[in-house]
């Protein structure tokens, strides 16, 4: 029993890190980035393809969200060239491109087949409840970190240039700053930590295949965010904790109704997010997505 | 830094806004810019940093020409503007708005955030310092904790006045700074243009109030229907039959 | 050479499906003014509606009918559930709320259909050979097909008073409104066009490929694409674009392998987007 709670827990830390890296975006600058499962798996596959050559787990973790990052630059210059619903579509098509090149460069990454046999983080902790234990509190502490960096930027200069540029755009570049340059170093941290939260996926799951970044789990964190309320730390989390409950309860599901299959289950999973999206925009639109306007 | 404005034309259609404007600011000057509302002056500020793209005719500070540079690069350069409109930070305090206009911040890069939180803190030490001096100045003091949207439109001038001068730009082009400010702030202002500009900053200014402007600047243009029609002393420009009709017919 | 023309004729093929998803995204994009994502996956409803009728009825012609007026229905229904309720909303709500609804149409049709591939049953025909070209029956068929459906919507849109007033409201919905041209009958005509558009071109894709849950969603970038380079609420644009576009990435298709595909649409996406944003037949808005 405690095995399964630390998983679910393990999972649910993994999400609540890409809600953290999203909310970083969409709360600081109102980007509305349709393709972070794209950076998430960049980062998994860079830990996982590392590991196979045995380099230590931080340094493969530290690879992954810097090509995550590096990912992000370009998408960023596009970004401020773009409105905003036509950037969420080349953010949604990046994603999915990022998928095809895993995907097809089979002597990489091994195709559709993907990577498989990625170690355990510190296995030398053994078989039983204390390696996972100690990975959840490892997430948990990152998970902290990050929330704690989010807090940091809001009260510092950063922060307060982030605001101006709320405020009035045009008046920042008045005084000879760039509203484009703090826009694009946000992008490019919400990605580094969705990298790094690929780097965990991978070790947890083991293997990493294409099919595992589709561009529902982009949405599965939108609605985790939807959920917890837009921008807020603590909302991130919150909607995490919802989303991990759907989730995990329709996996119990599985187990207890014989009809139902792991396949099925996929769509209904898929059904209720489409729902949820669906129900979300219609009925809590306070700081929702497009109207991004102040708090 | 001289500014050299060559034949400045901006078209809507059929209207020229601005027609084929001509001027220098001389390095150290102050120099006026009066007209009836709608004469064009605001468009000509947006020309000259930036914010809009003229037609024809070219905008040089010193020897080099600006028409390749966006907005921002503008304002780098040393020309900072400020808006008819105030346009401050409104969800910002009185006294984040100026600190937020102070160049070369260590701690709008996130790099430095985080790798150097000291030089940071002691950036903001010295920035805060000399906004209070500011502050202090402006007679903003006692509303400095203010979130600058609640301000009056008086004092939302001053906060645009307090920004463009944290700037240490070369040339502030400020456009109506004393609409809606008390006359003996205005005096004081005055004063501390003039001592700024003793310090090496050049000024141009559009105002309606033909007093406090007259006493400041050293040379006056008058624009109207986006042409510019008197340059020169302030008293001779004033006492120019074309430049009264201007005025009779619109506004001051 | 003989190669060459069969993969040109195979482009043909490819790039009507795109023309028509395309058109159905611009009919939206011009008239409601958002990127409606859930076009890829009334695609998908359609071909497996066509593919249940077809077998019911045993006629591959009534099935794809009942295929295209089960899009047409399900056109009016989003509309009515969701999108008439977002009328007032911002471009990017209403683009979360159809990515909802994909997701929703896709959820149903594995649940109802499941997953595995499944095929129409189309008659066996000796191909036709044309100065050494093989030729195949049913793609003309098909041509011919796709040729009738734009031909209806372009005499909806400009021989009848709705589609009069639905070209009135995509040049200026404020207007539209003054004028005292009712939105919603509109609109519904709008959803129920673009609707049958988009599950005619899923048959269409079905008849050529195979049909899963995940088809129409495969489409939905290249379409995106094709209607953005064609110019936003330009119809003809849309089926050029798209004939263009589906036509370039079928014949890349032996340089960069078939997976990169989509990544060609990707491509021409933001190539179109940075360097000429209101696309090749537009004078319209930009995309800023």
């Amino acid at each position: 029993m405690e095995a399964y709670l630390v998983a679910v827990a393990i999972i649910a830390a993994i999400y609540a890190l890409l809600a953290l890296g999203l909310n970083l975006q969409y709360g600081l600058t109102g980007l509305i980035n349709f393709g972070h499962v794209g950076f998430f798996c960049i980062g998994a596959y860079t830990a996982g393809l590392m590991a196979q050559y045995g380099i230590p787990w931080p340094l493969s973790f530290l690879s992954g969200a810097v090509l995550a990052a590096l990912a992000a630059w370009p998408l960023g210059l596009v970004s401020l060239k773009l409105r905003d619903d036509y950037f969420a579509i080349v953010s949604l098509g990046f994603s999915e491109v990022v998928r095809i090149v895993v995907t097809s460069e089979q002597w990489l990454t091994n195709g559709v087949q993907g990577v498989t046999g990625v170690p355990k983080l510190m296995r030398f902790l053994g078989n039983g409840l204390t390696q996972p234990l100690a990975v959840l509190n490892l997430l948990i502490a990152v998970n902290i970190l990050v929330a704690l960096a989010k807090l940091r930027i809001v009260r510092s200069p950063f922060g307060r240039m982030i605001e101006a540029i709320r405020d009035n755009e045009e008046a920042v570049k008045a005084l000879g700053k760039d509203p484009a340059g703090f826009k694009i170093q946000v992008l490019v941290l919400g990605a580094a930590v969705a990298g790094v939260a690929g780097g965990f996926y991978a070790h947890y799951i083991g293997y990493i295949v294409p099919e595992q970044f589709v561009p529902l789990i982009t949405f599965y964190i939108w609605m985790a965010i939807i959920i917890g309320g837009v921008g807020r730390i603590s909302g991130a989390v919150a909607g995490t904790l919802i989303l991990m409950i759907i989730m995990e309860g329709s996996r119990f599901l599985v187990d207890v109704i014989p009809s139902v299959s792991g396949v099925k289950m996929a769509s209904i999973r898929l059904g209720v997010i489409g729902l949820a999206l669906v129900l979300f925009t219609l009925y809590r639109p306070q700081g929702l997505l497009g109207d991004f306007t102040r708090r | 830094m001289t500014l050299t404005v060559e034949g400045l034309t901006k078209v809507y259609g059929a209207v020229r806004v601005v027609d084929r404007v001509s001027f220098t600011v001389p390095t150290g000057d102050i120099v006026g810019l009066i007209g009836p509302n709608g004469a064009g002056k605001s468009t000509l500020f947006s020309l000259v940093t930036g914010f809009l793209s003229a037609n024809e005719g070219l905008v040089r500070l010193d020897k080099k020409s600006l028409d390749q540079l966006s907005s921002v690069e503008r304002a780098r350069a040393g020309i900072v503007r400020t808006f008819q409109v105030p346009r401050e930070f409104s969800h910002l305090t009185v006294r984040q708005n100026l600190m937020a206009a102070a160049p070369k911040q260590s701690g709008e890069s996130l790099a430095d955030l985080f790798f150097r939180p000291g030089r940071i803190r002691e950036e903001e030490a010295a920035i805060s310092r000399e906004v209070d001096e500011l502050l202090d100045f402006l007679r903003l003091s006692h509303i400095a904790l203010t979130p600058a949207g609640r301000l009056s439109g008086g004092q939302k001038k001053l906060v645009e006045l307090g920004r463009a001068l944290m700037t240490r730009a070369g040339l502030i082009l400020l456009d109506e700074p004393f609409a809606g400010v008390n006359p003996v702030l205005i005096q004081e202002i005055a004063s501390r243009i003039r001592d700024l500009n003793a310090t090496g900053i050049s000024f141009l200014i559009i105002e309606h109030d033909l007093g406090a402007l007259t006493r400041l600047v050293s040379t006056l243009h008058v624009m109207d229907r986006g042409r510019l029609i008197a340059s020169g002393a302030p008293a001779q420009v004033l006492a120019n039959k074309q430049v009264r009709e201007a005025y009779l017919g619109g506004t001051s | 050479m003989t190669a060459f023309a069969e993969l040109f004729i195979g482009g043909l093929m490819s790039g009507i499906v795109v023309g028509l998803a395309a058109l159905a995204i611009t009919l939206v994009f011009g008239i409601a003014r958002f990127p409606n994502a859930a076009t890829g996956d009334a695609m998908t409803a359609g071909a497996y509606v066509a593919l249940s009728a077809s077998a019911v009825t045993g006629s591959t012609i009534i099935g794809g009918l009942i295929g295209a007026l089960a899009g047409a229905a399900l056109g009016v229904a989003a509309y009515a559930l969701v999108f008439r309720k977002l009328a007032g909303r911002s471009s990017v709500a209403n683009l979360l709320a159809s990515i909802g609804v994909a997701f929703g149409i896709r959820a149903v049709v594995g649940l109802n259909f499941g997953y595995q591939q499944q095929m129409f049953q189309l008659p066996l025909v000796r191909p036709w050979h044309v100065l050494g070209i093989r030729i195949q029956p049913n793609d003309l068929d098909l041509a011919v097909v796709a040729a009738i459906t734009l031909a209806a919507v372009f005499i909806i849109l400009y021989a009848t008073p709705v589609g009069r007033r639905m070209r009135a409201v995509a040049d200026d919905p404020g207007l539209a409104q003054v004028s005292g041209i009712s939105p919603s009958r509109v609109m519904v005509a709008l959803w129920a066009l673009a609707g049958s558009v988009s599950s005619i071109a899923g048959v269409m894709y079905g008849m050529k490929t195979v049909i899963t849950p995940e088809m129409g969603w495969n489409m939905l970038l290249p379409a995106f694409a094709a209607a953005i380079l064609g110019g936003i609420g330009h119809p003809i644009g849309a089926i050029c674009a798209g004939v263009l576009l589906g036509t370039l990435q079928e014949m890349a298709t032996p340089f960069v392998g078939f997976t990169y595909k989509i990544a060609i649409s990707f491509v021409v996406l933001l190539i179109v987007l940075l360097l000429r944003p209101q696309g090749l037949f537009s004078h319209a808005e930009g995309a800023r």
